[in-house]
């Protein structure tokens, strides 16, 4: 049991990284960023070469230098997400809200592909693992790394969620969210903002494919498209647009996948986990903790 | 108005014009390119269909590779019946669609016999296509008993089936002495097939019996839900039916769940990667059912050595398959004396003896291979190697 | 960064000179553009685009096309297209008029395929005789899908409608019933050749397509049209938003449904990997590249997605790469779509 929702925890955690991305992309420019899961993926990746122009490490300096790593690779996969809204996003803003998804889905196509291009269709196994030495928590196994996976993820997302709240940018990337229009009379500069938002959603998507890179080892040009389906997921049943609502959506889609497949085996897991998440809306059709908002009265 | 109607009417009359000018495939045209006989000088065209994109695209490549060198090979020695052989490939996506399109495509190019064939689902919409266009296939990996259902003709199957699979699979496990097998398998036909079939053995009574059937979701990176399952019925023997991407992730993940007993896979997870992706110390010791490999094969290092220095990158799964589909085409193509698909096929039938990966040939009434030619291999010291010929 | 649904985006053109009364695109529709004099010199281009031949023009180009090549290849890429086609009329109904956002119209694509696959190789039935039970089946399941959907907005619609797409797929892969993972093969087909086929889908497909038009600018259209501009509104001008998304959704099941019978029929296999995600996802793009709402366009966006791989196709590993750089590309040309509804009402 407690197996279970450790499980459950550790995997949603990977969902909530990415899932904050998308969630404060739609929140400032109501888009649904389909490459955003190719971020990750793109993260991924460059934390590999990262790591291979470090050459070989012993394992007592893996750590520190992962972190490292992790630190290099949010800078790069946060200014590709800057890239991407400039060339594919920002002159359709707009355009019928739907053709952005359009570019969104092009720009998927083009990242995975480009890297299949450009790295190969073969998967590829990170040099630096973080191996497993387990301890028993309340009955469950857990290994040190996989709590310190945990912890990073967790304090990048404290760390967001005092920028967003606390600081200056934080309340302009607010503002934006809520009236582009309004916030532009008020002296602020949307599209900076809104590459800055790009920039920290990417980031944190970069960082989460390191960190799988790191814990699973295995990475492919294709890694991207099924965790950025489930970040979707997760950050609709937290109530998009919502910070924690969208931490909370990915640890409880972690859940409910680890006891979907408990309960019904592998095979029936995600139609367990949607249909849940189908009934859960139908019920509380704003998300977790999604405002009931009155649509243009 | 009268404008508008004008430029509309001039628009159409000159489409009009423009598909009737250039009848030269059309329903008008007659058929001039197709079937007329021999074309001397021309190459010979094998077709493969193989999965270029989407989710299985990491496989193409080893295919392709294998199938090219194979082509190439043969056209320093001369080619076939002094015609050079011309590999054409064409995208599956391992999807029906797809597939369907470029089995048609192949056919519209030419092809005198299809070497394609990977995803079992994509392949079954190509073979009536082939069929009508005559062209002989012998596929390479696709091996689901579906295939072979269709009873049609022109349908060759050089892969072990899965049925001769899950008997080799059936027999180590007995032979082990094991006593509860959890069977996981990726949920695509191929791998669902292998497990359901094991899992029919495995209820014979006698010999070691089935504990669980769990089905994995490919393509992710955390299993540890699955295992979890698997592991509350505490088997001792683990035997995994897909790819070696999940295998490699599923043995790491199986050890660091402190799994003690033993894993082993299908054909589809024998590959170099999986030891990287496990590592060295998850991957020590599991076992693969699989058809002959270069790599156990005695003097086939010359061939890994060839494949290595062409493509810079170690043989994958199935290219041997593949390269031996090149190698048979040529050779029934010989036989017949030349590349009317019926010939073909005759002289595939009549084929006894021919040397391939897999052992010598001889294709059994339904178009399959009549031994399976599975072996046991183990990992060891990073490499599979042979564990037992199951002789 | 809080609520969803907050403020639309700035540039809301204003371009409202009329949106509930206004003509579609439609290939039979009378010529109704003297209001429009005088707005200043247009193009050949958007005239032609306007043109009400352009639908028998369009349909002349389908007819015409097996006589200038008639290739297996061809003819397979070309009823592919014409399927493809009837799926984005489909989804046009729910997504264009309605502006109900489904990411899992795959779903509908697959009930249809399915059913009539069951039915006709469990019975050896013809596939004509599955009709029936195919539109009964995919009626039932636009209700099914529809009803929960309806108190939500878009993008939790999106995701609920992603979540059934997936469910159908995951749910064929695992039952018995429908062959598994390998699916069901063996599917007779409609008619003797792959001509004749073609020429049967192209001609049920364009019944579809004008079916489609007409159904958007009856009195049901108008209402989706309502719907999609201001749903509080509508409802508040008595119309019964329930019945008039719920009638989007069965039609757009009863399009889909019958798009995969066709597809069945063409393909003799199907499996549940061609009701993937993606593909609810390369139908959607359809609709938006050519022109939310725009039957016209629409057609043009579908062919053009379902046509444009295969032309990449030697590229070989670059195909989907530089898919998705012309789409890109594409859309940044013409952020409307390639041919939008006239009216150039401001889709959601």
């Amino acid at each position: 049991m407690s197996q279970l929702v450790w499980n459950g925890l550790f995997v949603g955690s990977f969902y909530a990284l990415v899932a904050l991305g998308y969630s404060m992309v739609y929140g400032i420019i109501k888009l649904l960023n389909f490459a955003h899961g190719d971020l990750y993926m793109l993260g991924a990746f460059i934390g590999f070469a990262v790591l291979g122009a470090a050459g070989g490490v012993s394992a007592a300096m893996a750590l520190p230098l992962l972190l490292l790593v992790l630190v290099l690779t949010m800078g790069v996969t946060g200014l590709a997400g800057v890239v991407l809204e400039r060339v594919a996003y920002r002159r359709l803003r707009g355009a019928p809200r739907l053709s952005l998804l359009i570019t969104a889905v092009g720009a998927s196509f083009a990242l995975e592909y480009g890297m299949r291009a450009a790295a190969g269709a073969d998967p590829r196994v990170y040099p630096v693992r973080l191996g497993g030495t387990s301890l028993e928590v309340l009955g469950a196994r857990v290994t040190l790394q996989q709590l310190a996976l945990v912890a990073v993820a967790v304090l990048l997302m404290i760390g967001l969620n005092l920028l967003v709240t606390r600081s200056r940018e934080g309340r302009a990337m607010r503002a934006v969210a809520l009236d582009p229009r309004a916030a532009a009379l008020m002296g602020i500069d949307v599209d900076a903002v809104i590459s800055r938002t790009f920039f920290l959603g990417s980031a944190l998507a970069g960082a989460a494919g390191v960190m799988a890179g790191a814990h699973y080892g295995k990475i492919d040009f294709m890694m991207g498209f099924l965790i950025g389906l489930k970040a979707f997921t997760a950050a609709v049943i937290g109530g998009i647009g919502n910070i924690p609502g969208t931490m909370l959506g990915g640890l409880l889609l972690g859940l409910l996948e680890s006891f979907g497949t408990f309960w019904l085996g592998g095979e029936w897991r995600d139609v367990f986990a949607f249909g849940v998440l189908i009934l859960f809306l139908t019920v509380r059709p704003t998300g977790l903790l999604g405002e009931r908002v009155t649509e243009r009265v | 108005m009268r404008k508008l109607y004008g430029t509309a009417l001039t628009a159409v009359m000159a489409s009009a014009a423009l598909l009737t000018a250039g009848c030269g495939q059309g329903l008008l045209g007659g058929g001039d390119d197709a079937g007329s006989g021999e074309k001397k000088d021309q190459p010979i065209m094998l077709g493969m269909l193989i999965p270029q994109s989407g989710s299985e695209a990491a496989i193409g490549p080893y295919m392709s590779n294998a199938a090219q060198m194979a082509v190439d090979e043969i056209n320093a020695k001369g080619g076939v019946l002094g015609r050079k052989l011309e590999l054409k490939t064409a995208d599956d996506a391992c999807d029906p669609q797809t597939a369907a399109a470029g089995a048609n495509k192949l056919v519209t190019a030419g092809v005198d016999v299809s070497v394609g064939g990977y995803c079992s689902g994509a392949t079954l919409p190509t073979l009536p296509i082939f069929d009508k266009a005559g062209v002989p296939m012998i596929i390479p990996v696709a091996n689901s008993q579906e295939l072979v259902d269709q009873k049609l003709k022109n349908v060759f199957l050089i892969n072990g089936t899965g049925g001769q699979q899950a008997a080799a699979a059936a027999a180590w496990m007995t032979k082990e002495g094991a006593a509860k097998v959890a069977l996981m398998h990726d949920n695509t036909s191929y791998s669902k097939d292998l497990a359901v079939r094991t899992q029919k053995l495995l209820d014979e009574p006698g010999g070691p019996e089935t504990a669980i059937l769990e089905a994995v979701t490919p393509k992710e990176s955390d299993y540890s839900a699955n295992i979890n399952n698997v592991l509350a019925k505490k088997p001792d023997y683990v035997y995994w039916t897909g790819y070696f991407q999940e295998a490699g992730l599923l043995a790491r993940q199986f050890r660091q769940a402190g799994y003690k007993g033993k894993i082993m896979v299908g054909d589809g997870s024998v590959s170099p990667k999986l030891i990287e992706i496990a590592g060295a110390e998850a991957a020590a010791g599991v076992y693969a059912t699989m058809t002959q490999t270069p790599e156990t094969l005695q003097g086939a290092e010359t061939w890994i050595a060839d494949y290595k220095k062409k493509f810079g990158s170690d043989p994958g799964p199935y290219s041997n398959q593949s390269y031996d589909a090149v190698r048979l085409a040529a050779e029934a193509i010989t036989k017949a004396g030349g590349t009317d698909g019926q010939k073909i096929v005759a002289a595939l039938e009549a084929i006894d003896g021919f040397p391939m990966f897999s052992g010598p040939l001889k294709f059994t009434p339904e178009h399959t291979l009549s031994t399976g030619g599975f072996q046991i291999l183990v990992v060891k010291d990073g490499a599979f190697a042979l564990q037992d010929a199951l002789q | 960064m809080t609520g969803p649904g907050e403020g639309t985006p700035p540039a809301a053109p204003a371009s409202a000179a009329s949106s509930t009364a206004a003509p579609t695109a439609d290939p039979a529709a009378p010529p109704r553009r003297t209001g429009r004099r005088g707005a200043g010199p247009r193009s050949i281009a958007s005239r032609l685009m306007e043109n009400r031949w352009a639908g028998l023009a369009g349909l002349a180009v389908a007819l015409l096309a097996p006589f200038v090549d008639a290739t297996p290849y061809a003819l397979s890429v070309m009823t592919n297209a014409a399927i493809f086609v009837m799926l984005a009329a489909g989804l046009n109904i729910v997504v264009g008029y309605c502006g109900l956002l489904d990411l899992g119209y795959a779903a509908f694509f697959a009930v249809g395929a399915y059913t009539s696959g069951v039915l006709s190789t469990r019975f050896d039935l013809p596939l004509v005789a599955t009709l029936p039970a195919v539109l009964v089946v995919t009626v039932i399941a636009g209700l099914v899908i529809g009803a929960p959907t309806l108190r939500l907005r878009s993008d939790y619609l999106a995701i609920v409608t992603l979540g059934f797409g997936e469910i159908i797929r995951v749910t064929a892969n695992n039952l018995d019933v429908t062959g598994g993972p390998s699916g069901i093969y063996g599917i007779p087909g409609l008619t003797g050749g792959p001509v004749s086929f073609y020429y049967l889908t192209v001609l049920i497909v364009a019944l579809a397509v004008v079916g489609a038009a007409r159904l958007g600018r009856s009195r049901l259209g108008r209402a989706w049209r309502f719907v999609r501009e201001d749903e509080d509104a509508a409802e508040a001008m008595g119309v019964h938003t329930y019945k008039v998304k719920m009638a989007a959704y069965v039609a757009g099941a009863i399009w889909g449904g019958l798009a995969g019978v066709l597809f069945g029929a063409h393909l003799s296999a199907i499996s549940p990997t061609s009701f993937t995600f993606l593909q609810s996802a390369l139908v959607l793009m359809a609709v938006v590249l050519g022109g939310m709402g725009s039957i016209r366009g629409v057609v043009v966006g579908a062919v053009v997605i379902s046509v444009l791989p295969e032309l990449l196709r030697d590229l070989a590993d670059y195909r989907y790469l530089a898919f998705g750089v012309l789409l890109i590309i594409v859309m940044l040309v013409r952020p409307q779509g390639l041919w939008p509804a006239r009216s150039r009402e401001v889709a959601k």
